[in-house]
């Protein structure tokens, strides 16, 4: 199902992730709003965030298999090397195989603004990371 | 990007936070305007919930 090309991903569209976008989006300063752009058969959330003193400018996907598939986050911000941080500077977030359900992705209870959270949260960890060289939470099993 | 870190106190700050938000369901507080990090929260008024971190999924 994907949220541009089938009744009922435009319905997801148009009835979850979109009023939740504009709910984020109410009270922020333009530049951490998000922006939204269809590329190709994928939309994509531009956005800043900035959990420490820095700023980061990352872009998340929906692809044409979300929400069945979670988002796909990357950070345009050229990072450190660091745990967690996958090729193209995507971030690891979601492990669908693991049996601890907090550690997987679920359509019918998260929206696109859930990874923007998540990317904060690991932006957060990063900021501690870049200082102290330890990840600040451990790796669920 | 020059990077700017964290003083020692804002760091231990956070890092509590982190802990507290995986261990307990402690709320991470975003600033509304520019996410930047407000503190760490048990309760969240409706007000707040989009700027909470609370029950977000995550491997590690």
């Amino acid at each position: 199902m994907g949220l541009l090309d089938s009744e009922q991903g435009k319905r997801r569209l148009l009835t979850v992730e979109i009023p939740v976008i504009e709910r984020y989006n109410e009270g922020r300063d333009p530049e951490f709003r998000i922006r939204v752009a269809p590329v190709g058969g994928t939309l994509v959330l531009r956005y800043r965030l900035k959990p420490g003193h820095n700023i980061y400018d990352l872009e998340t996907r929906l692809l044409s298999s979300y929400p069945t598939v979670p988002p796909e986050t990357r950070v345009l911000t050229l990072l450190k090397h660091c745990p967690h941080l996958l090729e193209g500077q995507t971030l690891c977030m979601w492990r669908q195989g693991s049996t601890r359900a907090a550690s997987r992705w679920d359509p019918a209870r998260f929206s696109s603004v859930f990874a923007v959270q998540a990317a904060w949260r690991w932006l957060a960890c990063y900021e501690v990371w870049h200082e102290s060289g330890e990840w600040p939470l451990p790796e669920a099993k | 990007m020059d990077f700017r870190p964290l003083t020692e106190v804002e760091r231990r700050n956070l890092v509590t936070a982190l802990r507290g938000n995986a261990d307990t369901g402690l709320a991470l507080l975003m600033d509304r305007r520019n996410t930047s990090f407000l503190g760490a929260t048990e309760e969240v008024t409706d007000e707040e919930v989009i700027n909470a971190i609370r029950s977000v999924p995550c491997h590690y």
